[in-house]
């Protein structure tokens, strides 16, 4: 047996590695922040190119003080919650329906396939037609992002869970109704999770496409609107606070849900295989 | 029209069953549609399993046990023969027909509390009495202490004693088990051998277990069903004596007549598996 | 995924008559569905009394397909947006996949980074799009930058998860082979990382080409997205629909003719690295 010892780390040195450990993803974000302020004390490049990072907190302080900031997101927010429930519900109904039917799935399947391929903004010149301008607009995109992709993963879902536990509670004396409610939903979830969390996702980046176009209000529409103006602080700012909802929702919202049910009864999936 | 075949198939001659048969299968055959044609999965199998028996069967894989035991379950319908149930045709799974599967079958996203208790929710049992049961299946299968936690928190071996517990809280006359303590390590599954053989001799249910091991086949049951191999029928019948006095390892393996038994089984399930190496051998020369 | 397996197992052998009548069809099965819907489609025109602004008929936008064809538009528009999302690919892969590599070996930068980069992906490209347009004005410049903002992210991302799944055994393996620092990139971490790879890129073009759409809309400096947002101005539905279509079907043929086989290539070739 050698004789060699091992040093262990100081309990003040551990608890110091741990902290390293979790400061570390703020380090790109105060790299980008050192970068830009140093690259415009040194080229004072004009305001509407590239503002000041100072600059920028001051337009969206102002923003926010003046209520608009507040009114913009509301609406965002508020279409996006419209959408994505929509979305959410009609897809996993719609999923069910396709995973517990093979021939419809079967059927469905390339329909499923080719609508997600031009979901969402690509349907702005002919909705707009139908709907016009603003919430409606804003609503559907999102709806028709959400949609296909919650389908499509609920449908997944569905099919996948084993079917031995469909057969155990069927020789308990379970019917239809049982086995839907109590093994093929909640088997799905991991997948329906997965299809809420990427539906989410493009749905956010959806909305503000829409309103980047098509709106009076809204995030998007407050930075396409700023564009004219050659406002970049607006913009940058307004890009700045899409990026954290973004991160707020995933981290606030969704990984709490995900935390309380799939990750309880040990099923998360693999994150990298989004649909 | 095909009830009306079905029924007119039900009253051929095919030798009948006895009254006091609890299960009584005629004339089961299957097949399985591939893309390359039906193929076989059992051959011609005729038995009887009276009430309160425990009927253990043996055979080599892929001879059609599991097959056999889905139909008997419900979860198939047969492509030939009968499968009585108390005198009526097996038409789907159902409560009075448990089964207990070699995978985990559980839900994953219940409590052991819930999972046990799930046959009588479905039952619409009272909470109250529902919780009681379950209380004493907690008890009886040394589950004690593990009521909240999830399945994936536990052992293979508890994993099963959450299995047979809640196929035991549904009360079934009839349980159905298919190598349940295959995928348990060697020592656990010892213990939960002779849990199961003090549960049944302790509530009197009528069991079919389906193994591999033939010291688990002798140990466990009345009557051991040798099956020969692939495509399988019931080659021989073993009587097994002496079960009521309940078992544990130690006499079994000490008693003499006990390991003749095991012997003599042992022997007809190693005819079935020589048979199925040569038979594999000359197939896969046959395709050199 | 063998979802195709767990279909199997459901089979359900009442469907047997109809399915093997639809097997017969072969390949073209595919067509059934869209068949259906374009009967649909059809049929709902002709019930009801519709403005030509709000639908056309299948047939008023297969002739105004014909239409765009033959004067060598569709041709112009399409190739454009192709050859965008061509370049942008290239440069995103020959960019991204040396960072996610660089990044991936070590894992305190991937840790460092991969917040970073979620965040990113939460602004998505078209937000970017009005700081764009003032840096760049209304040109292809603007929308490659987009674009290939939108295909990096999960290039890196994916790229840098690939790297870091592959096991350790296996370069140490190689260096006690004596191989040198390139040898392990190209005989361990290039092939290792491959899946992942292509996976990030699969993930990347589909919201590239979306992103590349939305941003032809806005830009309006050719390809697709410009096609039907100026049919739009000028209310001609049939030509929006048939420009939808060709999108879709592009999408759909580079995603599933082009990537997908790359990505089953990889994958059967050397098997799930992914875990």
């Amino acid at each position: 047996m050698s004789d060699v010892t091992i040093a262990e780390p100081s309990p003040a040195r551990r608890t110091l590695g741990r902290l390293a450990w979790q400061l570390l993803p703020l380090c790109p974000f105060a790299l980008v922040l050192a970068a830009w302020a140093i690259y415009w004390t040194i080229a004072r490049p004009p305001p509407a190119t590239l503002p000041a990072p100072h600059d920028v907190a001051d337009a969206v302080w102002e923003l926010a003080a003046r209520g608009d900031l507040a009114t913009h997101v509301a609406a965002s927010l508020w279409r996006l919650l419209l959408g994505t429930s929509l979305g959410v519900l009609t897809g996993v109904i719609g999923g069910f329906v396709a995973g517990l039917n093979r021939p419809v799935a079967a059927f469905l399947n390339p329909l499923i396939v080719f609508f997600n391929a031009i979901s969402g903004i690509v349907w702005l010149p002919l909705v707009i037609g139908w709907l016009g301008i603003g919430t409606a607009l804003a609503v559907f995109l999102i709806w028709n992002t959400v949609f296909f992709i919650v389908f499509q993963n609920t449908a997944l879902g569905v099919q996948l869970v084993p079917q031995v536990y469909e057969q155990g509670v069927r020789a308990l004396g379970g019917g239809r109704w049982e086995t839907i409610r109590s093994v093929i939903l909640p088997g799905a979830l991991p997948y329906i999770l997965t299809g809420l969390r990427s539906g989410l996702g493009f749905g956010w980046r959806a909305l503000i496409a829409a309103e980047l176009v098509g709106a009076t209000t809204g995030l998007g529409q407050m930075i396409y609107g700023a564009t004219e103006f050659h406002r970049s602080d607006i913009v940058i700012g307004g890009c700045l606070i899409i990026g954290t909802i973004a991160m707020a929702m995933d981290r606030w919202l969704l990984l709490p849900i995900e935390r309380r049910t799939i990750a309880r009864w040990g099923l998360v999936i693999d994150a990298r295989k989004e649909q | 029209m095909r009830r009306t075949v079905q029924a007119l198939r039900n009253m051929t001659v095919h030798p009948t069953a006895s009254a006091n048969a609890k299960i009584a299968v005629a004339g089961f055959r299957h097949f399985f549609p591939t893309a390359d044609g039906p193929m076989q999965a059992t051959d011609r199998v005729d038995l009887t399993i009276r009430a309160g028996e425990f009927v253990t069967l043996v055979g080599p894989s892929g001879c059609g046990k599991t097959t056999l035991l889905k139909a008997l379950a419900g979860f198939i319908k047969p492509s030939e023969g009968t499968i009585l149930c108390d005198g009526a045709p097996v038409r789907g799974p159902g409560r009075e027909r448990g089964v207990v599967f070699q995978e985990l079958a559980i839900l994953p996203w219940r409590t052991v509390r819930r999972n046990i208790g799930h046959g009588l929710e479905i039952a619409r049992v009272s909470r109250s009495e529902r919780d009681r049961t379950v209380t004493r299946l907690i008890e009886l299968t040394g589950l004690a202490g593990f009521e909240d936690r999830y399945p994936h928190e536990l052992s293979g071996g508890m994993r099963q004693r959450v299995a047979v517990a809640r196929t035991w809280a549904a009360d079934p006359e009839i349980i159905l088990m298919d190598e349940p303590f295959a995928a348990v390590d060697a020592m656990t599954r010892l213990t939960l051998q002779e849990e199961l053989a003090r549960l049944c001799a302790a509530t009197k249910k009528t069991v079919f277990f389906i193994t591999h091991s033939v010291d688990e086949a002798v140990f466990l049951g009345d009557r051991v069903l040798v099956m020969t191999r692939h495509p399988g029928r019931i080659k021989a019948v073993i009587e097994v004596p002496g079960r009521a006095a309940g078992r544990d390892w130690e006499s079994f393996k000490a008693d003499a007549g006990m390991q003749a038994i095991t012997e003599q089984v042992l022997r007809l399930v190693r005819e079935e598996r020589g048979a199925a190496a040569a038979s594999a051998a000359a197939v896969g020369e046959a395709h050199a | 995924m063998s979802a195709a397996n767990a279909l199997s197992e459901r089979a359900g052998f009442r469907h047997q008559p109809a399915l093997a009548a639809v097997r017969r069809l072969g390949g073209l099965k595919i067509l059934l569905p869209f068949a259906a819907l374009i009967a649909a489609w059809w049929a709902i025109h002709a019930s009801a009394d519709f403005s030509p602004q709000v639908l056309v008929s299948p047939l008023a936008v297969w002739r105004a397909f014909v239409h765009l064809v033959a004067y060598g538009v569709m041709a112009e528009y399409a190739s454009t947006s192709l050859r965008m999302i061509g370049v942008a690919t290239v440069l995103s892969l020959m960019v991204g996949v040396p960072i996610g590599f660089a990044v991936g070996v070590n894992r305190y930068a991937a840790h460092a980074l991969e917040g970073f980069l979620r965040f990113l992906q939460g602004i998505s490209g078209i937000a970017w799009l009005p700081l764009a347009i003032i840096w760049f004005g209304f040109t292809h410049a603007t929308t490659l930058v987009i674009v290939i903002y939108t295909l990096i992210v999960p290039i890196i991302f994916n790229t840098m998860i690939g790297v870091r799944a592959i096991p350790p055994t296996y370069a140490l393996a190689l260096r006690s082979l004596g191989a040198s620092p390139l040898r392990l990139v190209t005989d361990v971490y290039l092939p290792g990382a491959l899946p992942s790879i292509v996976v990030g890129l699969r993930l990347g073009m589909g919201y590239g080409w979306r992103a590349l759409i939305a941003a032809e809309m806005l830009v309006r400096r050719g390809g697709l997205g410009d096609l039907i947002f100026g049919a739009r101005t000028f209310g001609q539905i049939d030509r929006i629909i048939a420009g939808m279509i060709v999108i879709g079907c592009l999408y759909v043929v580079i995603d599933r003719l082009i990537v997908q086989p790359i990505e089953n290539l990889t994958i059967a070739r050397w098997g799930v690295l992914r875990a």
